[in-house]
């Protein structure tokens, strides 16, 4: 267990050094003079000079990589040269959006799509599985972008039960906040709810068929305790998986569904810093999400561990 | 660990209990308004960033400058009360307005007002507008409202560019703050700023003359979507956006009875910027060829009809302006012919790179097949932003692209060596000469009117068409401004209507 554990926990530190030095290439090679994004097209050449020289952008490649890993290592993420703002507070603030979202997002999709994916095997090959499926292949076609703008149009625009778009602050209004995230998070949650009815269905399809499955309706378990206590826990497995994959598309989702929806959360930061060249917005953002999205690998791996004992011998 | 169906209620229960609360600006005060915003500025201080956001929201809202530009584009005095100026043009004196104060209680002199304009020019300076302020020599703080500025050689365009949000003053105390703590002397205050949603200002009750200022809060909302934009107004989460960014969508505001669409005028002259420095493009007959192509009542049904045609680089709304549409007329054939005789009978290919910006992706494709006709194959490239300005402006790689200039008096830029079109006229730099040199306002206007015919006749770029301000408010909003003359913020006169 440990072994498996170190194991794990090596390889994603390994994974995040790499990343430093890919997101780092990516950052520098993008095409575009943050000097001159701020200072517009009136700018003289030598106003231009002082600006970079001001930021560090003069200095050679490994200066300023070693600069920003030393940055990282000492918890310092520098400050946005668009906004002027500390990068740590300006993605926090943003993060204190996005998560909230990507999480109510998240919770959506697992507590639509595990009991449609349930009651579709269970129905199988009937009229209901067949109508499960076809929502599911609806979900899965529709863009997001679109499904939010139909949800403005009709729960704030036309029945003004929900606000059509911004958030009021978690301080200021924290009850408005929770309710300017409910539209976005379905928006963003319709495709995930697909896709996880899919998985959830073809495993419990599956686990149906196995032969522990069989024992316990022979023996007479009632038929929830047989779908939900045998055949789901086993059916979680690659549902575990697919949600753990889901959360990283959940954040690539947010940078549409924010901007649908005005939401000032990471996406939008992130649109913005690219538009802005703010190339130490950019780097420290997609450094976290490395990190975040390592983090949830490593989630899924123990969560793997908490369902099936196997992986903790075969590792 | 197993999941049974009564949680699954639980869960589903604690969402559903939220509390659906309705927008909070339905309850709107009468003074207050929502304004609605395509961009964000990155920062509020219009000495530091060259974002037209920033002016769009601070100036002169926050920031005063000397003179002011009024709805019409006229200059009119602000901070200066009156100036004169020396027969030879080198010579302006300011005479201040007394009693300002700005926003933290420090008093506005004529050393303040000598701070503030020495900042521009300075050779450590890196504001962004410096080239507009380098003819200058020296300011002096004659007495405490009177303030002399020399310059090295006249420039009829230094009052109006001291009436730019750019050269807005400033204190010495917060110059250095102004960009996240704005201070300066105007009818608002900073209150504060929610990054990637909203800045609000307040009504300064320190402001010399409230008599026009009648709205106590203005709130910009940063929506930057256009489809976001048509329901935060339809959601009335906004009461106005002063510069719609979606002419496609205006039809479907146009029949809601709550709002008024007004159509206005702005600086932006929308042009297919053409590299005269490469080849072909070096060549006149090549560069008249591609005028003869186009079709501008084309070009203006992609922006859903809103521009007018221009045929130089100049806006129909000056006075100085002169029709030359026609210089070139809209003529397939003669463009045809004209490319045989520059040596190319069969046409060319070239590339039309397009910065992401609405009016030119909707042009590109018109643009292109218009060039079609005559032979001419363009692909189309698109590119980010700050890859535009770095390929394009700066390193002048590129064959044709589409692009306003929305800068005032900006003729200028035909006379710059280096400038991004490779345009070079010894013809057209004397006469711009005499253009700043003059101090008679009504012989620069015939000035003005020979360097468009110049422009014009070298077809250095395809001139297309004026950019159109497409306002939007609630009805009840009175005093928005129509037309855009400068990317100003100026509310004094705005107000609801009971």
């Amino acid at each position: 267990m440990i072994d498996f554990l170190s194991r794990r926990l090596a390889a994603a530190l390994l994974t995040l050094v790499l990343a430093t030095v890919v997101v780092f290439a990516i950052v520098e090679v993008l095409p575009g003079d943050p000097a001159l994004v701020m200072l517009g097209t009136d700018a003289r050449p030598d106003t231009l000079a002082a600006l970079r020289a001001q930021y560090g952008f003069d200095q050679p490649l490994t200066v300023r990589y070693l600069h920003w890993i030393g940055g990282l290592l000492s918890f310092d993420l520098g400050s946005s040269h668009a906004y002027g703002t500390p990068v740590a507070k300006l993605i926090g603030d943003r993060l204190a959006v996005t998560l909230p979202l990507g999480a109510l997002a998240l919770s959506w999709a697992l507590l639509v799509a595990i009991p449609l994916g349930v009651f579709a095997a269970w129905k199988h090959g009937t009229a209901s599985d067949w109508g499960v499926m076809g929502f599911t292949q609806i979900g899965i076609s529709l863009p997001n972008f679109w499904f939010g703008i139909v949800l403005v149009l009709a729960f704030a625009v036309t029945w003004r039960i929900f606000p059509a778009g911004g958030f009021p602050g978690w301080r200021q209004d924290p009850v408005g906040s929770i309710h300017a995230l409910i539209l976005p998070a379905l928006a963003l949650s319709l495709g995930e709810i697909a896709i996880l009815t899919r998985v959830t269905r073809s495993a419990m399809l599956d686990t149906l068929r196995e032969d522990y499955v069989r024992t316990a309706r022979a023996k007479g378990a009632p038929e929830r305790t047989v779908l939900f206590g045998h055949a789901l826990r086993n059916a979680l497995i690659p549902v575990t998986t697919v949600a753990g994959l889901i959360a990283g598309f959940l954040i690539a989702g947010a940078v549409i569904i924010e901007s649908v929806f005005r939401l000032p959360g990471v996406g939008q930061l992130v649109y913005d810093s690219i538009n802005n060249r703010d190339l130490i917005v950019i780097k420290n953002v997609v450094i976290l999400f490395t990190l975040l999205v390592l983090v949830v690998n490593l989630a899924v791996d123990l969560a793997y561990v908490a369902l099936d004992p196997r992986p903790r011998v075969a590792a | 660990m197993s999941i049974s169906r009564r949680h699954l209620i639980g869960a589903a229960g604690a969402v559903s209990m939220l509390p659906a609360f309705g927008p909070e600006a339905w309850a709107q005060a009468k003074d207050k308004v929502v304004i609605g915003m395509s961009l964000e500025p990155p920062v509020l201080d219009p000495t530091k960033n060259a974002a037209a956001a920033i002016r769009s929201i601070a100036c002169p809202s926050i920031f005063e400058s000397l003179g002011r530009i009024d709805r019409n584009g006229e200059i009119k005095p602000n901070l200066a009360e009156s100036w004169k100026i020396s027969d030879d043009g080198k010579e302006y004196v300011f005479k201040l307005r007394s009693g300002v104060k700005f926003h933290n209680g420090e008093a506005l002199d004529a050393s303040v007002v000598k701070f503030s304009v020495d900042r521009l020019f300075a050779a450590e300076s890196t504001v962004p507008a410096k080239s507009l302020y380098t003819d200058i020599e020296k300011v002096e703080a004659v007495d405490p409202t009177t303030v002399k500025i020399t310059l090295k050689s006249p420039n009829s365009y230094l009052l109006y560019n001291l009436s730019l949000g750019d050269a807005g003053i400033m204190h010495p105390k917060s110059a250095s703050t102004n960009d996240k703590q704005p201070v300066g002397t105007g009818p608002f205050t900073f209150k504060e700023r929610k990054e990637g949603d909203s800045i609000t200002i307040e009504r300064f009750a320190g402001y010399r003359d409230l008599g026009d200022i009648k709205l106590k809060t203005i709130v910009f909302k940063v929506v930057k979507d256009p489809s976001a934009q048509v329901s935060a107004l339809l959601a009335g989460d906004v009461d106005t956006f002063p510069g719609f960014q979606a002419p496609e969508l205006v039809e479907r505001l146009k029949k809601d009875a709550r709002f008024a669409v007004v159509v206005g005028t702005t600086e932006g002259e929308v042009i297919m910027a053409t590299n005269n420095g490469k080849k072909p493009f070096n060549d006149l007959k090549v560069r008249q060829a591609m005028a003869h192509a186009l079709n501008r009542a084309e070009l203006i049904d992609a922006e859903s009809g809103f521009g007018t045609p221009i045929g130089s680089h100049f806006a129909p709304h000056n006075k100085a302006y002169i029709d030359l549409t026609k210089t070139y007329p809209f003529d397939i054939a003669k463009g045809k012919a004209l490319l045989a005789e520059a040596g190319y009978p069969n046409g060319f290919e070239a590339s039309l790179k397009l910065p992401p910006v609405g009016y030119a992706q909707r042009a590109g494709e018109v643009l292109a097949s218009q060039l079609g006709k005559i032979g001419i194959k363009v692909s189309i490239t698109q590119l980010q932003w700050p890859q535009w300005l770095s390929e394009v402006f700066k390193e002048r790689n590129y064959d044709l692209t589409i692009v306003a200039h929305t800068e005032a008096n900006d003729l200028d830029r035909y006379a710059r060596d280096g400038y991004y079109w490779n345009y070079n006229s010894p013809e057209f730099k004397a006469k711009w000469r005499e253009v700043v040199a003059t101090t008679d306002f009504a012989k620069r206007d015939e000035l003005l009117k020979v360097c468009q015919r110049i422009v014009a006749r070298d077809a250095v770029n395809g001139f297309l068409y004026q950019l159109a301000k497409i306002g939007v408010w609630k009805k009840e909003l009175v005093g928005m401004w129509q037309n855009d003359p400068s990317p100003s913020a100026d509310f004094s006169g705005v107000y609801w209507k009971a």
